[in-house]
């Protein structure tokens, strides 16, 4: 880690001279599936004792390249090379096995539902032939870091998201093996047992000395890792350390206000290449670094339209990657006829009206008070972990489920009494997409209209539009499922607005989708608020896109418990915690216990920073400077954050569960 | 369910419409299922003429060995009387002990022993017997070889008794014999081949009727797309009906080929009575059996769940209901039981438009059997479908 660390300001090259600590060696790898190439010419090193990881959308090569360092599966070109054996040949793959540990994707796939937490992990530990005292031991210690002690016995099908995930970490992990692979472990997971499991890795790896090759799909996790590769159609866009990434793509992110709001985005869009729409700001990366020069730019391409609450930040990781694909490859613009001037829906009134929904199934309540409202043309996010009750309301509002008690109005209409007119008013579209992979794009769209009852006329009416709008063009007749995932997602989105519909639903929409499809996607729903008034409900587990809405709440144990702006939500948490800080040390690991020690209760690591929340800077800053100089551990710098929702969906439900765990403790007492 | 606005023309436009696009897209998905189609394919084809050809119940070929120790005239003549096709003549032993091995060994189904002075015994007119053993481990097969063999050798006995009466007396008028003189109806050469192939149509038929829908709706299931669906405006009703009309009509395309490419060119089963009736009759029972799919569907989670229910449901409605066993035959609590399987009026129903040649007439109380049964299957299919979402 120290290592790593010293070579944070003098290495910037991307692929530096081979390590001798290597661990793994891949060079010109290459596999095909029948005629499709799933990974064309990657080269990758990782060092003893560092997290890389592996960042890309779904079918960008990631699993392939992991399960082939794992042993499991054979490949068509180039070497791969772990512990220093060349796995070409079975037998080799059995050599280093044993040292590796993997942990496939899909959220505890590799379990045994029907076993409990502790005979899933003795299994596990059997296969690998543990000796019983050091399974004991180790089993002792993996179930206590992982808080998962109490629940020994239950069952795993009856775990949460979060739990699952810790139990495939601790069997994936229980024959203490040099190299851990892991596909994707936090997806599907919510904000706060991801983080929660990042800590846990980080203390594992530090505590063992492991090795880590993890692949994610959340952007936003890119900071944790040490080293990592941009992977984009089974090839390596860029790696390196986070810090050289960024140096690749020199330039800044400018967040600021104009109005009227798509003048501006169109007048930016013409200048820049990367603009996005974040609820009334824009969000705009300029190839500059340099603040002023920025702002002069900004102003140049906005004319005569004045600028407010200006900000200029360091781009993102994912701002990077984004950077580096439009460099790649042509972006098309959405396409400008995203609305028929027919379907302009009123404004002024309200899309959707709930008041004091309650939802109980048996004994349990599921939804519990739930009063929101969203207005025509506004962009409304539902966020909160698994189970904290955000489908039921979905579920409840689109009319298939009735209330036991409350009421709702949805487009106008009753969702007690008229579900029937709700269903023919609203859109909806899934996290599956619900699309018939088995139809062509046209016959998708057409079985879509049928549905909805469109006669002929406005049928093909529509069928141009979603084709125009979704950039389907040249794909009419291919299969769905031979879509890359951007398009499906689109079709999907078009199949959900076939009928015009007032009211539009998403559940979770964006998961597999790669950055570039995720705005682009983004564009067309801002487009569709903005200009053809419609309301979007959405709820999505990317706490970045949450960004995007105009208002949000948040959702837990069936309750809402936050709401508003996402600015809003911001400055309320600030408001209680305090500011967000980034302290770079060059013993992260250290620094953390003894910020933890010393009170930081809000501590986290992110890679090789930390990130703490002080009520008081000044005061908070030099007592936690003094704190970690007093143990030894050299701060390198010390800047403010912006806070993100992540921050602040991680704050409030860890906030709520403190109290909750105190109240049954008080109970309990 | 439909617009307020519109006449009630207008709704049941809609409603067909709606109804129609979906069966269109059922027929559609199925199109694209190669494995599917080419299963489909050879089970009504290829595989009816490969159970009628090939599946006999009747006594055919039945290994037999004799323990011969008489060695005489009348013993040989006795032995000839086992002949083809229902008896294949396996040799003689030389020790019934071996004869039982064999049996014990199953190369040989039937042992006849024949005693000394057979020949001798009859010619003194002193009573004699023979002994038979037969291996009834197959029960059907073992009972008719005994029955055959005990016919055998009654009939050489009383042919013995009338030439030594005709030999000693003006011959067999003065002797009491009771004739039997049988006449068989709606196949009259007994060919087992109309029989075998028409069961095994009805069960490709009933296998195709429960499994096509329920796996169709199982899929949506598992892809999500059926939240989809319920979110727009169709209701569970024409989900579930699509999927029915749709696969009725692959299931009657299918009886169609079978009965165009096996039945009549192969066979030459004379399908007597009316083919549209029959028809009629397969979509009633495609979509009563389709029911209870669909059921089975809402209840299951994937689709390797709803080939087990697959199992558990068609085995014993096709070893019971009387495709291929005499229903009379049952014990009458498997009698009332097999009163809800609907393949037990399809039965009644294909035998007697196919070979019977009757119609309505006589078949209007299995069609209303079904018809409720149906009804009442669909019903609760779609009761299970509501709640499953609640």
């Amino acid at each position: 880690m120290k290592e790593i660390g010293a070579e944070d300001s003098s290495q910037h090259t991307v692929l530096g001279p081979q390590h001798l600590d290597a661990v793994v060696r891949v060079s010109q790898f290459v596999k095909r599936y029948k005629k499709h190439v799933a990974v064309d010419g990657v080269d990758l090193e990782i060092r003893k004792g560092e997290i890389y990881g592996l960042i890309g959308p779904d079918g960008s090569g990631k699993s392939s390249l992991m399960k082939a360092i794992a042993g499991v599966l054979t490949y068509d070109g180039g070497s791969v090379e772990v512990f220093g054996t060349r796995v070409d040949s079975e037998r080799a793959a059995e050599r280093i096995k044993p040292k590796i540990g993997f942990l496939p994707q899909g959220l505890g796939l590799n379990l045994y539902p029907e076993l409990s937490i502790e005979e899933n992990i003795d299994f596990f530990a059997h296969l690998r032939l543990v000796p019983d005292k050091d399974l004991a031991e180790r089993k002792t210690k993996l179930l206590a870091m992982t808080r998962l002690e109490r629940f020994r016995d239950r069952p795993m099908k009856n775990l949460s998201g979060g739990m699952k995930q810790k139990l495939g970490l601790i069997c994936t992990l229980i024959h203490e093996p040099e190299l851990a692979i892991l596909d994707e472990p936090t997806t599907g997971v919510d904000p706060v047992s991801r983080r929660d499991f990042w800590s846990i890795l980080a203390e594992l790896l530090e505590e063992t000395g492991m090795t880590a090759l993890i692949s994610t799909a959340y952007m936003d996790e890119a900071e944790r890792f040490h080293r990592l590769a941009f992977l984009s159609c089974g090839k390596v866009l860029a790696s390196g350390m986070p810090a050289e990434m960024r140096a690749l793509v020199p330039g800044s992110i400018v967040t600021c206000e104009a109005h009227p709001q798509l003048t501006a985005i169109a007048r930016l869009k013409a200048r820049f290449r990367q603009v996005e729409s974040l609820g009334s700001f824009l969000r705009v990366f300029i190839d500059t670094a340099d603040e002023s020069a920025a702002r002069s730019q900004i102003d140049a391409a906005l004319g005569d339209l004045t600028p407010s609450s200006f900000r200029v930040e360091e781009p993102g990781l994912e701002d990077v990657f984004v950077a580096l694909l439009l460099r790649k490859t042509e972006h098309k613009g959405v396409s400008e006829v995203i609305t028929d001037s027919a379907v302009v829906h009123d404004r002024d009134g309200l899309a959707i009206e709930a008041e004091g929904l309650i939802r109980d199934f048996g004994a349990f309540r599921a939804v519990d008070h739930v009063s929101f409202r969203v207005k025509q043309g506004e962009v409304f996010g539902l966020l909160g972990a698994n189970g904290a009750g955000k489908t039921t309301v979905i579920k409840m509002l689109n009319g298939i489920l009735l209330p036991t008690e409350g009421s709702g109005l949805v487009a106008g209409a009753n969702m007690r009494t008229a579900a029937g007119s709700i269903k023919e008013r609203i859109g909806y579209m899934s996290q599956a997409f619900s699309l018939y992979l088995d139809l062509t794009v046209e016959e998708n769209i057409r079985l879509f209209a049928g549905i909805y009852g469109l006669d002929k006329h406005s049928m093909s009416k529509r069928f141009q539009w979603i084709v125009t709008m979704a950039g389907l063009s040249g794909y009419e007749s291919s299969l769905t499922h031979s879509l890359p995932m951007g398009v499906r997602q689109r079709l999907a989105l078009g199949c959900a607005l076939v009928h015009s519909p007032r009211v539009l639903f998403l559940d979770e929409p964006t998961s597999g989708v790669d950055p570039i499809g995720r705005r682009h996607f983004w564009e067309i729903l801002t487009r569709l608020a903005r200009e053809g008034g419609v309301a979007i409900l959405i709820t999505t587990h990317y706490m970045s896109e949450a960004e995007h809405c105009d208002n949000l709440a948040l959702m837990y144990a069936g309750r809402i418990v936050a709401e508003g702006s996402p600015e809003d939500m911001k400055c309320q948490v600030e408001e209680v915690a305090g500011r967000l800080f980034e302290v770079v040390v060059d013993q992260p690991r250290r620094a953390l216990v003894h910020l933890q020690q010393t009170g930081f209760h809000g501590a986290a690591l992110f890679g090789t920073k930390l990130h703490l929340f002080c009520r008081d800077p000044l005061r908070d800053k030099a007592s936690a400077c003094q704190a970690l100089e007093g143990s030894g551990v050299r701060v390198t710098s010390v800047n403010e954050r912006p806070l993100s929702l992540e921050d602040v969906f991680v704050y409030r439900v860890m906030a709520l569960e403190r109290t909750e765990t105190s109240a049954t403790e008080g109970a309990a007492a | 369910m439909n617009r307020n606005d519109g006449t009630s023309l207008e709704a049941v436009r809609l409603w067909t419409l709606r109804l129609f696009v979906m069966t269109r897209k059922e027929l559609l998905q199925l199109g694209r299922d190669a494995p599917l189609l080419l299963f489909l394919l050879y089970s009504f084809s290829l595989s009816v003429y490969v159970s009628g050809a090939g599946i006999a119940m009747q006594l055919n070929n039945a290994s037999l060995v004799v323990h011969d120790g008489d060695h005489s005239e009348s013993s040989r003549e006795l032995i000839h009387r086992f002949h083809e096709p229902y008896f294949r003549f396996d040799g003689e032993v030389r020790d019934p002990k071996e004869g039982m091995a064999r049996l014990d060994q199953g190369t040989a189904m039937v042992l006849l022993d024949i005693p000394p002075r057979f020949h001798e015994a009859i010619g003194s007119r002193e009573p004699v017997s023979v002994q038979l053993q037969v291996d009834t481990t197959n029960a059907p097969q073992g009972l008719s070889a005994a029955a055959y063999a005990a016919r055998i050798v009654g009939r050489f006995s009383s042919d013995l008794t009338l030439s030594r009466l005709g030999a000693a007396s003006d011959g067999t008028m003065l002797m009491p014999v009771v004739d039997s003189a049988h006449r068989v109806w709606f196949n009259q050469d007994q060919d087992e081949t109309w029989f075998q192939s028409i069961s095994h149509i009805m069960r490709m038929i009933t296998l195709f009727a429960f499994l096509l829908p329920a796996a169709a709706l199982v899929r949506e299931k598992e892809h999500g797309t059926v939240e989809q669906l319920l979110v727009s405006p169709i209701t569970p009703l024409q989900i579930m009906l699509s999927k029915v009309l749709a696969m009725t009509l692959v299931i009657l395309a299918a009886t169609a080929l079978a009965m165009v490419t096996v039945l009549k060119p192969v066979f030459g089963v004379p399908i007597k009575g009316s083919v549209a009736l029959f028809f009629l009759m397969t979509a009633l029972y495609s979509f009563t059996t389709a029911g209870l799919g669909l059921f089975a569907a809402t209840v299951a989670r994937n689709q390797a769940q709803v080939g087990m229910m697959a199992l558990l449901v068609i085995s014993p409605m096709l070893l019971l209901s009387g495709i291929a066993t005499p229903f009379e035959a049952m014990p009458s609590w498997v009698q009332t039981l097999m009163a809800l399987s609907p393949l037990r009026y399809f039965v009644d129903v294909t035998y007697g438009i196919l070979l019977k040649g009757v119609g309505l007439e006589l078949l209007w109380d299995s069609m209303l059997a079904m018809a409720l049964l149906g009804g009442t299957m669909f019903g609760l299919g779609m009761w299970r479908f509501r709640r499953q979402f609640r």
